[in-house]
């Protein structure tokens, strides 16, 4: 556990200013058809600081974590602060003030020895080695990651906060009926260290029967037809839907680059159906896969709602953002490593279920996609965004049919949300994914079955 | 360099002494100064000074690597017990290894001394140069950035190689705006290591801005049909990199997935391909000199008048299949250019695109693609028409490689990679 050699620097700050201590752990472990080509432990620690002056920041950081480090790194911070203020001259005024406070660790900081990673994983590997030997490929890719910080700020809330997150990738391939190759992978795991989440490898063996069940689907699937189509999202997809394509729009600093955010505050962007929360750290009653609770500003955290109803009612901001928009900041500041300064992120974002049922969804459409996974995401400032579809089946007269291969469907996030008509009552989230801006950053995204119309990609 | 060199020795002395058969140890410091812009206003100076360590025991086969970023002796004793029990825990592997001794040598690239005012200098006038010469861009971010970094490899069979440079570099993501309306955003990445000329002359900047400019005002484009298209140098090097990702790498190679498995010395594209890694190429930026497994790099073709040459593999790769390794791991793709300018492969399509930025899910492993074009632009009867918005493009890359029609004799240098335009056929265009 860090040991807090940051506080007493506090009585020394000039200007805003915000000192960070910070451990990030990576832990990999993967095998490719039994061999272990990837056995890593991977530490970065150190200690940054930021300084504000005059609207312009200064930022410094080194690996050492001693006094005298901390005191050069403190000044350079400084220096650089001074020599970006002289040289810009945008005299702006001091940031909004957050209050104060002290948010202590939550969470027991451990750590977990290489070998549970590569005896769990030659486990599920041995596992479906006997069980389905027609396989092209099998990869097991074991990833823990986390991040502890301590954190003392001029003005704000001072924080101890860790986030340990641990998963399980199954890869698996398989030869297709035309001679090619498909493939299709699941995330398992979440919020916690590995021997908490992972105890039994007994417990994945369903999953990995049905990814398997899923894959000879695909094997047999045929390519979609492209075009503007109907379709439901599975829950799985609603979260990035939810990330992707409204949520970097909404990031105080993109709106500011000009993205089509800018223009939409307080009009009808969505379907009246469509509600969707940044939540800090509890949802619904209960708490996210990614609490976080002061951000990297000291800003103490709290949701912010981004759409209501189908009106877009707000953005995330860091300080100096909520300064420019009159708005309140809620703690959306985040940084990844120690040497990172911290960015406007997201962190549990999420579509608020509906009343509908997944099966009266799938009913009402007469020709079109039911769409189960996606790997990967990227959005616009424009709102177009695209998402890669690894797996999903055709809806004809209301009834699911054959498997579809590898696509990617697109569309304009506020002209996509007006035509969402239905959103089921459930919800599903996930935190596997790491959303990429400058730094990568672990978010949590989720929501509902979603019933809507896209571009898909196919022949 | 003297005090990381008696780190990497110490490091290796240590985990040979813990029960290292074999090890290796890279060892790096290092100083970077980055500014930032955002909206169009400079918002950070940010100074790191950088240090890491990765190291890689072999034991009975087994392997086990411990990467970090202190320095000091407490630290990496820790990280030396934690790499020998990592590789206790392993699975043995005989394909594992350490790089022989061959040539063991020092290398010095790139401008090592920096000079900050005038760096900062070079950028308030490219900030001032975008505002003036195109009016509607806005740099949504601009991260510019000195790094200084000394770079030691060790292995215990006494090959020992290191590397002093230093160097600039621009990432920038723009779009033009008029209004409430705005293109697309694309992005920009170049490396230099001189401030002798504007910065906004780097590379396809220009392009790029003025082209966003005309994005303003896009069109869907009108149903489906299979045409050319024309994939610009900013998007060929991340189509390239993705095909040779899925078709030529270990990991494909390895399984036994990839459709050019069996390729090697067989036509798998277009006689007019010619592609090439060239790390050590004079238009290359610092380019690598050594790869992480401690083998000297060299220049390396890949594809040749269309004839699949060299797999990209790493030595373990290499040891697991019996094919070569590759001669570097650098991502500096060279195209051989063609002798066709970009006006006439333009005047040659027909109905197709000119394919700017590609957003699309990650192709399957056996090359089926699809995605948004992004940043792109109509071409009807020989001429670039409107800019397009809500299309998608869809194909295999096994296909492509073949149908390529056209390579411009142009090309265009960001310091990382040199490249032209080229033109394939039988891409599946669909709009709304």
């Amino acid at each position: 556990m860090l040991e807090d050699r940051i506080s007493i620097f506090k009585a020394s700050f000039q200007e805003h200013t915000e000192l960070r201590a910070q451990v990030n752990t990576r832990r990999q472990v993967t095998l490719l058809n039994g061999n272990l080509v990837n056995n890593l432990r991977s530490d970065e620690s150190g200690v940054s600081a930021r300084v504000y002056k005059g609207g312009v920041y200064g930022f410094a950081s080194g690996a050492e974590y001693t006094d005298e480090r901390i005191k050069a790194v403190l000044a350079a911070a400084e220096e650089n602060a001074k020599f970006m203020d002289m040289r810009i001259k945008k005299n702006k005024p001091r940031l909004p003030l957050v209050g104060t406070g002290k948010k202590e660790l939550l969470h027991d900081v451990k750590d977990v020895e290489q070998k549970v990673y590569i005896n769990y994983a030659k486990e599920l590997d041995a596992y479906i080695s006997e069980r389905y030997p027609n396989l092209a490929s099998r990869t097991i890719a074991v990833r823990a990651d986390s991040m502890e910080k301590l954190l003392v700020v001029s003005d704000g809330f001072d924080s101890h906060s860790l986030m340990p997150r641990s998963f399980v990738y199954i890869f698996l391939s398989a030869e297709a009926n035309d001679g090619t190759t498909v493939e299709l992978f699941k995330p398992i795991g979440g919020f916690g260290y590995f021997n908490e989440i992972f105890t039994n490898p007994d417990a994945l063996y369903e999953d990995i029967d049905k990814l398997y069940t899923k894959l000879m689907k695909k094997a047999e699937g045929v390519y979609c037809e492209a075009g503007y189509k109907d379709v439901v999202m599975h829950p799985n997809l609603a979260g990035i839907l939810a990330h992707e394509a409204v949520g970097h729009t909404v990031e105080a600093d993109l709106v500011l680059g000009g993205s089509v955010a800018a223009h939409n505050l307080g009009k009808q962007v969505a379907s009246e159906l469509v509600t969707m929360v940044d939540f800090a750290h509890t949802a619904l009653g209960e708490t996210v896969h990614l609490p976080v609770y002061v951000d990297d500003e000291g800003t103490p955290a709290e949701d912010a709602v981004l759409i209501k109803d189908g009106i877009l009612t707000g953005y995330m901001n860091n300080r100096e953002t909520a300064q420019h928009f009159e708005m309140k900041p809620q703690g959306n500041a985040r940084a990844y490593l120690f040497s990172d300064e911290p960015l406007i992120r997201m962190r549990n974002t999420a579509i608020l279920p509906g009343k509908d049922k997944l099966e009266d969804m799938i009913a009402s459409i007469e020709d079109g996609y039911y769409l189960t996974e996606t790997n990967n995401g990227q959005a616009d400032t424009t709102g177009e965004f695209m998402f890669g579809i690894s797996m999903g089946y055709e809806i004809k007269n209301g009834k699911l049919g054959r498997a579809i291969r590898d696509t990617t469907i697109s569309g304009v996030a506020f002209e996509m949300l007006k035509t969402v008509d239905m959103l089921s009552d459930d919800m599903v989230w996930s935190c596997s994914g790491m959303c990429g801006k400058k730094q990568p950053m672990p978010v949590g995204m989720g929501g509902p079955a979603v019933k809507c119309k896209v571009n898909i990609g196919g022949r | 360099m003297k005090a990381n060199k008696e780190i990497a020795a110490y490091t290796l002395d240590a985990l040979k002494k813990a029960g290292a058969d074999h090890a290796q140890c890279i060892v790096s410091s290092g100083k970077v100064d980055e500014f930032n812009v955002d909206g169009g206003e400079f918002s950070l100076l940010r100074t790191l000074f950088n240090s890491s360590i990765t190291m890689k025991a072999l034991k009975d086969g087994k392997k086990g690597v411990i990467s970090a970023n202190k320095l000091d002796k407490e630290s990496i004793d820790n990280a030396v017990k934690q790499c020998i029990s990592a590789a206790e825990s392993s699975v043995s592997d005989e394909a594992e290894s350490i790089a022989p001794k061959i040539k063991n040598d020092n290398f010095v690239s790139g401008a090592l001394s920096p000079d900050r005012d005038k760096f900062f200098d070079r950028l308030q006038e490219y900030v001032a140069d975008v505002k003036n010469d195109y009016p509607k861009i806005i740099l949504e971010q601009l991260v510019s950035k000195y790094v200084h970094s000394e770079i030691i490899f060790m292995n215990t069979n006494r090959a020992e190689f290191t590397y002093t440079y230093g160097n600039y570099d621009l990432s920038s993501m723009f779009s033009a705006h008029e209004g409430e309306k705005s293109s697309s955003f694309n992005g920009y990445y170049a490396k230099f290591d001189s401030l002798d000329k504007k910065l906004i002359d780097i590379g396809m900047q220009r392009t790029l801005f003025a082209e966003s400019e005309q994005q303003i005002d896009t069109k869907p484009c009108a149903g489906k049909f299979v045409g050319k298209v024309i994939i610009t140098p900013a998007c060929l090097a991340d189509i390239l990199l993705i095909s040779f990702g899925n078709f030529i790498s270990d990991s494909t190679i390895i399984d036994g997935t990839s459709p050019w498995k069996s390729m090697l010395g067989k036509q798998v594209a277009s006689d007019k391909l010619s592609v090439y890694t060239k790390p050590l190429d004079e238009q290359v930026v610092c380019g690598e000199r050594f790869t992480g497994e401690g083998f000297m790099s060299e220049n390396m073709e890949i594809i040749k008048d269309g004839v699949l040459k060299s797999f990209m593999l790493s030595n373990y790769g290499s040891r697991k299949t019996g094919f070569p390794r590759a001669l570097n791991s650098s991502r500096n793709l060279f195209v051989q250019p063609g002798d066709t300018s970009l006006n006439d492969l333009v005047k040659s399509v027909d109905r197709g695109i000119l394919l700017n930025r590609f957003s699309g899910g990650h192709p399957s492993t056996n090359g089926d693609f699809s995605g948004v074009a992004k940043n792109s632009f109509f071409i009807e009867n020989g001429q670039i028409t409107n800019a397009l918005s809500e299309t998608m493009i869809s194909g295999n890359l096994v296909d492509m490689f073949k149908n390529i029609t056209g390579i411009s004799c142009e090309t265009i240098s960001d310091g990382v990679t040199v490249l032209p335009y080229i033109l394939v056929d039988g891409i599946t265009i669909s709009g709304r």
